[in-house]
């Protein structure tokens, strides 16, 4: 019931009453794990399907990730320490040249409320940067972002870079943005391109558990 | 060689071509003018077509636009075609009844390059206006925006898309200035269409930190006479918005004012005590029909105002004609009234995936969303330029809004839907193409010269990408 409280709340956005709600529970003594996955993300997963049919928006899933962040804040310490495993490690950027970072914000939430750790490297990324913290976090999804028609070429050069630095077949890339279509994903030999958030931290959920 | 029959309702043409092109690939290799918003993705289908003819059957992109599309039909032999709709060229010069009071030096012409119009006015040695003439940008084939069109000159098409504008120019200064000889010129537009115009390369301009190499400002020579470029402010608030002040006059009063030309790319002007801020926001294109699924221009048949009368919603049609889309003032419209209807609630969701507006036309969820997002783009780039110049949205005195659809815009709709603040009704001055008109009072006046160049280098640049506040503000104005 208290579970559900959390789904409910965090879904109305609530952070203060979703953060009394998990504390509550903690000190219930359900198990953390179980409040996060069946409590917080469950809230979040059903944010994410609204915001995909687009009965809800950008604000609604931006005071609804404020409210999983309260709450998430008061279980990480005791995830670590129970040693409990994100479900992987992707890193997220708008790329080199592009300060857009709304959109790319957006799925950074939808991936940390699929239980994966994301590492967030900005605006203006190159693709150095990329590769090389896929390489030192090893990260097993990139996530390019792209609003510029002459910025996208830089999810290109993040492809190649993968290629010679050897990562290519430890690591997925995806991307996205209002100009990046299938079409280009599948020219510049990138893994992947959603059409929102919600269908990219699914796909790269689906990616880290393969 | 197998022959594509395009026919319009200007012109025919008969193009040959060889092996499989798409439609969109053969019109733009003969420069023949059509609007292709998302640059040939397939995603717009706003570039509908009739074919006849040996073309390709329909892909997935035609099925789900329910109609052939010129950047995904490919001709396969003879063919026999015509655009879906046409946007008739309408007269883009309203607002310009500028008459320069001192003789010019011989007959000289005012253009403005707008990023989808190019308007042109000529008028005669002793001032007296001869005509003017307005059409299409042609180098909308190639994308509909400023970006695309910039990633478009960087990929090899650059000296296309210079001859392409200044074919144009020639061909309207002929039919407005009934074939004289044209003796100067005063040429403006956004930096990026000065940049395409003059054949430089928009490298600096094309991404971050967009530094523009020159602001113009300078004596060029076009089709061999000597044309006056006016400077701009920075790479994304250019010389048409520079000419824009000029004719507003807001410069050269005491009086807290405001200038907005919105399009896709929307540029606020703030004036305040002797200083001019300036900032640029990306609206996307939703307020010029792209991007909504029954959106298009101020064409004939495009509705562009409606009402709520007796609990219901009332349409009316630019010429009166049967409605076949929904311009960017309808948009405007037609949220102010679902939401008056309780049909859209304040956060954009409506019940259903769509709602009946006039005729077959509709609006979806999704159009709203994007009506949304350029709203809050405009409307978070005034608030952030107001807020950095230390101005109270209620301390200004005057608003101007440039541009078709700043012109055409109802006030009480822009307020009720958010995009403009509610103290801003009763001081909206509508100035039609400012750009044009200060283009105009630019022909052979060394005094409005000189103003033009001591406001654009003064201008102070209030940057809004990758800033915190502009974010919090974008998303804030998102609802209704």
């Amino acid at each position: 019931m208290i579970l559900q409280d959390i789904s409910l709340q965090l879904q109305a956005g609530k952070a203060k009453l979703v953060k009394e709600l998990v504390q509550s529970a903690i000190d219930r003594g359900l198990a953390p794990e179980v409040i996060l996955n069946d409590g917080l993300l469950a809230g979040m997963d059903v944010i994410g399907k609204k915001f995909k049919e687009g009965t809800i928006f950008v604000p609604e899933v931006l005071v609804a990730a404020r409210a999983m962040n309260m709450g998430a804040a008061l279980l990480k310490p005791l995830l670590v320490k129970e040693g409990i495993p994100s479900a992987g490690k992707v890193c997220i950027g708008t790329v080199k040249g592009d300060l857009h970072d709304i959109g790319k914000n957006l799925v950074k939430m939808m991936l940390e409320s699929k239980g994966l750790e994301v590492i967030d490297l900005g605006t203006d990324v190159s693709a150095e940067d990329f590769v090389e913290t896929a390489i030192a976090e090893n990260c097993k999804v990139i996530c390019c972002s792209a609003l510029l028609t002459t910025t996208m070429d830089v999810m290109g050069e993040v492809v190649s870079l993968a290629v010679e630095k050897g990562i290519r077949r430890q690591v997925k890339i995806m991307v996205g943005g209002a100009p990046v279509t299938e079409e280009f994903c599948k020219q510049i030999g990138a893994d992947a391109y959603t059409e929102d958030a919600a269908s990219a931290a699914d796909l790269a959920l689906s990616f880290c558990q393969a | 060689m197998p022959i594509l029959h395009w026919k319009t309702t200007q012109k025919e043409y008969r193009l040959p071509f060889e092996g499989a092109v798409t439609v969109a690939e053969l019109l733009r290799k003969q420069g023949v003018p059509f609007p292709a918003p998302c640059g040939g993705k397939g995603t717009c289908g706003k570039c509908a077509v009739v074919l006849e003819g040996a073309v390709s059957a329909p892909n997935e992109a035609e099925k789900k636009a329910g109609c052939r599309l010129a950047c995904q039909a490919l001709l396969l032999g003879e063919t026999w075609g015509s655009p879906l709709r046409e946007d008739a060229p309408f007269a883009h010069v309203e607002g310009t009844d500028y008459r320069p009071d001192t003789p010019l030096q011989g007959i000289s012409a005012a253009v403005d390059i707008g990023t989808t119009t190019i308007a042109v006015k000529v008028f005669d040695a002793d001032g007296s206006p001869v005509g003017d003439a307005s059409a299409l940008n042609p180098q909308g084939v190639y994308a509909a925006d400023v970006i695309g069109r910039i990633d478009a000159a960087l990929k090899g098409h650059g000296e296309a898309l210079q001859s392409a504008v200044i074919g144009e120019i020639q061909a309207l200064l002929q039919q407005a200035g009934g074939g004289k000889e044209i003796a100067s010129l005063v040429v403006t537009g956004n930096t990026a269409m000065l940049y395409l115009l003059t054949g430089r390369s928009p490298a600096s301009i094309a991404t971050f930190p967009f530094r523009s190499e020159t602001l113009f400002g300078e004596t060029w020579e076009l089709l061999g006479k000597p044309a006056y470029l006016p400077p701009c402010m920075n790479a994304f608030v250019g010389a048409d918005i520079t000419c824009a002040l000029l004719a507003s006059g807001m410069c050269e009063k005491e009086e807290t004012a405001l200038l907005c030309d919105v399009g896709t790319n929307g540029e606020i002007a703030l004036w305040k005590d002797g200083k001019l801020y300036v900032t640029s926001t990306a609206a996307g294109p939703a307020f010029e029909g792209a991007e909504v699924s029954h959106g298009c221009g101020y064409i004939p048949g495009a509705v562009d105002r409606l009402w709520v009368a007796n609990g219901k919603l009332h349409a009316h049609t630019v010429g009166e004609k049967p409605a076949i889309g929904i311009c960017g003032s309808g948009l405007l419209d037609a949220a102010a009234c679902l939401l008056e209807l309780e049909e859209l609630d304040e956060t954009g969701a409506m019940d259903g995936d769509f709602l009946p507006i006039a005729g077959d036309v509709t609006l979806t969820q999704k159009d709203i969303r994007a009506l949304q997002l350029a709203k809050a783009a405009i409307a978070a780039g005034m608030e952030i330029l107001l807020a950095r110049a230390g101005v109270k949205e209620q301390e200004v005195v005057a608003v101007y809004l440039a541009g078709g659809f700043g012109t055409h815009l109802s006030p009480e709709s822009a307020v009720k839907i958010g995009l403009l603040p509610r103290s801003f009704l009763g001081k909206i001055i509508p100035l039609g193409n400012a750009a044009l008109q200060g283009a105009c009072m630019l022909l052979g006046d060394s005094a409005s010269e000189e103003t033009c160049r001591s406001l654009a280098a003064s201008a102070i640049h209030v940057e809004l990408g990758g800033s915190a506040d502009f974010n919090d503000a974008f998303v804030e104005h998102m609802f209704f």
